[in-house]
């Protein structure tokens, strides 16, 4: 049968038949760095939250004005941990245009994204990208990339964007994984999440988990509430305003928030400060 | 990444005024709410004040310069304004707003460089767009590439991994000692270079390349070694068994052992073309479907909107949406494997049957194939287009020893105005192929845009007929059924109409439709049933006759658990002889054994209530279901009845054998659609039984009845 099979040395871990988050998020943000079964996942989603798009907006949008924030706080360094295919708004280029000498550090487990990262950032002098999986902390930590960019000493903007409800299980158990990067961090440092939240949506929510364990995506979806979330931040000081809807958080214009309220209560975003 | 901050541009030719500033203003609310902008608003705000200027300048310019807009077009691509609907608002608020400007008054005079301009915006968009789509996807792809390369790279823990990816790969791999000898070579380094693997073994890399770039290779392999590199990568000039070079690109890095220490070099190399060749794959992967080869949905989509615009606007193009009938009953009955094959061969016999068109042929989800053409002057028509797919899918698939059935139901777009989304012409192909397949098996449906608005009308009909049941409006009508031998009256059939106040009366099967629809049917057909009892248990007492009474089920009655006991409630109570009722299922339903429909024959046999198959045909699982159902009767399709006509067909020769065959299973023959004495005639000769239509007599009520026999004994 005329049958065309993958180039039979394709690694397993890069399978194009198989959806990614990174290139779902890309899609949703309206980029085209993804393939055919991206796209079908997201009209899937967008099936069940029919403002998906407005929804992956409006959380890009807060990532920027946390980072710029972070510099004018005097932040100059960064490690954005789960960062996904770079599109616009990237955290350096929020960071250089304030600026340029501020150094970044962009970490993912997707191969594809990784890859795209370093091919798009080749150029880019005082940016790194790992390839690794946040769970090992010592891996993300100990990589040259981190080790050849990031001053300790001095303080560190963490963030963990969109990323920490694709990682299942305890709370308990993630906000101690989270302690390990938190800990090494120099005083003045800060660490920013942004997690979409069961909180007052359950059914919808749901129905996105749902999508994703039908696709063939091994990635399994987990919602937290608000007080999971603020576990996170450990021993770290909130700024205001505290944990909220990330439209709440420091709007800027009409890019931060929309029109539908639960839209803008879709997940929520804080960011903190080591004393 | 690129990073959208200011142009470093000219000053601005006209100085900023207010009036520009409010309308890049509005401009700026209305696109940071639908994209993501990467800016801070007050930077976006000052970005479109620019957009605006130069909009301005263009438009004032004698002659108007709308190469300036086209500019300022694809900056609002790099400020990442792509969502779906900014291109037509922001022309919108452009368009109005510009002309409210007091520099581009009067109107008059500035409206037509203003529309030029703001469409020059738009075609600057629109290709700019389109080359960062392109941009981003071919960076997709090379990211893809480099993910699968570095991948390979991380070898050094797993030899066993290794060999196994050694052997399988198609790039080819060669393992040396950190001096260039070669310790493992595999199969396809060996066809690269013309060698045996074996007689590579031990050769030294450095040899094998060009020697006029050997000493600087060897220079790289050092400063992985020292560390000052990590991996080498860089095109290289091989030199094959026979002398000729090969232009290959090579990866190399060290490979450690347990001890870390480095112990060889692993080095990949791909022959350039193949690269090539991958990446090509690799972009047509991921626009086609894997099984069949076909374009995907996603790709058919776009080749649809750009032949919306290609195609001769004359003739216009054609899109047809198929489904294999049998597609279901395949997969689970032989297996995921077989229906899989048959996708495949049906795959491949529409491509064969549409060669000589201008077409394409996609695979969509399950068993549903999408078929587009641009029409030429000699483009056969939809009814030519489906009857040539028929017959390429007729030919019974052979998979392995199986015969499978291709037949597919289908619905057509014609010629589509060219103004239709490629999205809503899928629908309408999509709403025309549910149709088809309402009517069964192996149809196909037009979609009309008229067709449309009767699906729409259908519903809203459908949506009021509860209320037109209750106020009377829908009642019953009978037809008389006659034997052919003697053409004595044998019964009655009873039937719905519903007399609307607008429409006029609307005849028993459109009753049916919509009460199919609004799921009404099983309350009305229960009405329908005893009102016929009542009816005809009166005639029958007036009369003295002996008369039958006949009533037709939908599928959705058919299917209904309950309906033996609400025949037998009905029947009891109105006092009527079971044996005196025939109820007729449709063929369809018995077939297909939709719902409950075969166990409700074998009920109602059970508690004496005669039974029949209506829309009977000529396929044997019809004739099947005769011999193992307890069927009194058969009721042939009345398409069929007007077949009988054509002299010399076989279709003619059949019916004619038909009933002989239904006889020896025990039931009798009605014959629907009679017209003309010779139909009746043909189907006497054919030894059919019963009749009816309108040679016989056609609907009426009641008290019509008995005017048309002139016996006033049929008064109801
Ligand atoms: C929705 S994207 C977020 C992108 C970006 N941070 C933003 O907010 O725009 C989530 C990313 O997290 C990555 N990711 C998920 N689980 C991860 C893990 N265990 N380790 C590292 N990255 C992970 C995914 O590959 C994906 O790129």
């Amino acid at each position: 049968m005329a049958r065309t099979p993958a180039p039979d040395w394709v690694p397993p871990s890069i399978d194009m038949t198989v959806p990614s988050v990174a290139r779902i998020y890309d899609c949703l943000l309206g980029g085209s760095h993804n393939f055919a079964v991206d796209r079908e996942t997201a009209a899937s989603l967008e099936r069940f939250e029919p403002h998906a798009r407005a929804a992956a907006r409006l959380q890009r949008a807060f990532m920027g004005r946390v980072v710029r924030y972070q510099v004018s706080q005097g932040v100059r360094q960064f490690l954005d941990i789960g960062s996904g295919i770079p599109t616009v708004g990237n955290v350096h280029e929020i960071a250089h245009q304030v600026d340029p000498s501020c150094r970044v550090v962009y970490v993912d487990f997707d191969p594809v994204a990784v890859a795209h990262s370093e091919l798009m950032l080749r150029n880019t002098p005082g940016t790194g990208v790992v390839q690794a999986d946040l769970r090992d902390p010592d891996a993300v930590l100990g990589s040259t990339a981190v080790r050849r960019l990031l001053d300790f000493s001095q303080p560190v903007g963490l963030l963990f964007m969109l990323v920490l409800h694709w990682i299942p299980g305890e709370t308990r158990a993630l906000a101690d994984l989270l302690g390990h990067y938190r800990d090494p961090l120099a005083p003045g440092s800060h660490l920013a999440l942004s997690h979409i939240t069961r909180d007052g949506q359950e059914g919808r929510v749901d129905g996105v988990a749902d999508v994703m364990r039908e696709s063939r995506s091994a990635d399994r979806f987990t919602a937290r509430g608000y007080d999971e979330i603020i576990t996170l931040f450990g021993e770290f000081e909130l700024v205001e305003p505290g944990l909220v809807g990330c439209a709440r958080w420091r709007p800027d214009g009409p890019g931060a928030v929309t029109e539908i309220p639960s839209i803008n209560e879709y997940g929520y975003g804080g960011l903190a400060r080591k004393p | 990444m690129s990073t959208p901050g200011r142009h470093p541009e000219e000053p601005a030719l006209v100085p900023e005024n207010r009036q520009r500033r409010t309308l890049a203003r509005k401009l700026a609310y209305l696109l940071a709410g639908t994209n993501y902008v990467p800016l801070p608003h007050e930077q976006f705000e000052a970005a479109l004040t620019e957009v605006v200027d130069e909009l301005c300048a263009a438009a004032l310019a004698e002659p108007p310069q709308p190469e300036r807009a086209a500019l300022a077009g694809a900056r609002l691509v790099e400020l990442n304004c792509t969502s779906d609907k900014s291109l037509s608002s922001t022309m919108d608020v452009l368009v109005q707003g510009l002309l409210a400007l007091p520099e581009l008054r009067p109107v008059e005079r500035f409206a037509e460089p203003v529309v030029r301009v703001v469409g020059a915006l738009a075609t600057g968009y629109v290709s700019a767009a389109q080359r960062e789509t392109l941009e981003q996807q071919q960076g997709m792809h090379a990211s893809l590439l480099k993910a699968v390369r570095d991948a390979k790279y991380n070898l050094r823990s797993a030899q066993a991994r290794f060999d196994e990816v050694a052997t399988s790969s198609a790039s080819g791999i060669l393992v040396t000692e950190l001096d260039g000898t070669v310790v493992q070579a595999n199969g396809a380094i060996a066809a690269i270079l013309g060698h045996p693997p074996a007689e590579l073994t031990g050769r030294n890399l450095f040899d094998l390349v060009h020697q006029d770039y050997a000493p600087v290779l060897r220079e790289d392999y050092q400063a992985v070694l020292d560390g000052r590199t990590e991996r080498i990568k860089q095109s290289q000039r091989l030199v094959q068994q026979n002398g000729d070079p090969v232009q290959v690109s090579i990866t190399a890095s060290l490979l450690r052992g347990t001890d870390e220490e480095p112990s060889h070099f692993v080095t990949v190399v791909e022959n350039d073309t193949e690269l090539v060749l991958l990446q090509n794959e690799l972009s047509r992967q991921a626009l086609h479907d894997v099984l069949t080869g076909l374009p995907n949905r996603q790709y058919f989509t776009t080749q649809l909107e750009t032949a919306l615009h290609q195609a001769d606007p004359h003739y216009g193009l054609t899109l047809l949406h198929l489904d294999l009938d049998a597609y279901p009953a395949v997969r689970d009955g032989l297996g995921e494997q077989v229906g899989q094959q048959l996708l495949v061969l049906v795959a491949q016999r529409l491509r064969t049957s549409l060669s000589g068109e201008k077409a394409v042929v996609a695979r969509f989800d399950g068993a549903e194939f999408a078929l587009l053409l641009e029409n030429t002057p000699t483009t056969p028509l939809p009814a030519s287009l489906v009857h040539t797919l028929r017959q390429e899918l007729a030919e019974p698939a052979y998979v392995g020893e199986h015969g499978l059935p291709a037949s597919a139901s289908i619905g057509v777009v014609h010629r589509p105005p060219r103004d239709r989304e490629p999205r809503e012409l899928l629908r309408d192909a999509h709403l025309a192929l549910r149709r088809a397949k309402a009517a069964g098996p192996g149809q196909w449906e037009l979609a009309h845009p008229e067709q449309i608005r009767r699906d729409r009308e259908l519903d809203a009909l459908a949506a009021t007929m509860p209320g037109a049941f209750e106020n009377g409006a829908v009642e019953a009508n009978y037809r008389p059924l006659t034997r052919l031998a003697d053409g004595a009256v044998h019964g009655v059939e009873v039937l719905l109409r519903w007399n609307h106040a607008e429409l006029g009366p609307l005849p028993d099967e459109r009753c049916r439709e919509l009460a199919e629809v609004s799921g009404l049917m099983l309350p009305l057909g229960e009405w329908l049933l005893r009102t016929g009892c009542q009816q005809t248990g009166w005639w029958r007492r007036q009369l003295g006759r002996d008369l039958l009474l006949t009533i037709s089920v939908t599928p959705h009655q058919a299917a209904d658990s309950d309906l033996v006991s609400r025949v037998l409630d009905v029947v009891e109570e109105t006092a009527f002889p079971p044996g005196r009722l025939l109820v007729a299922l449709p063929s369809l339903a018995l077939t297909t054994d939709l719902g409950e429909a075969r166990g409700n024959l074998a009920g109602l046999a059970d508690v004496g209530v005669r039974t029949a198959i209506r829309d009977f045909g000529l396929g044997s699982a019809e004739l099947a279901a005769v011999v193992d159902l307890p069927v009194d009767a058969v009721w042939l399709d009345r398409a069929l009845t007007g077949r009988a006509k054509l002299p010399d067909s076989p279709v003619t020769e059949a019916l004619r054998l038909l009933p002989g065959l239904v006889h020896r299973a025990g039931a009798e023959v009605i014959v629907d659609g009679l017209t003309t004495a010779d139909d009746a005639g043909f189907w006497l000769a054919a030894a059919a039984d019963l009749g009816m239509g309108a040679l016989v007599g056609r609907p009426g009520r009641a008290d019509e009845l008995a005017a048309t026999f002139g016996d006033p004994r049929w008064r109801s």
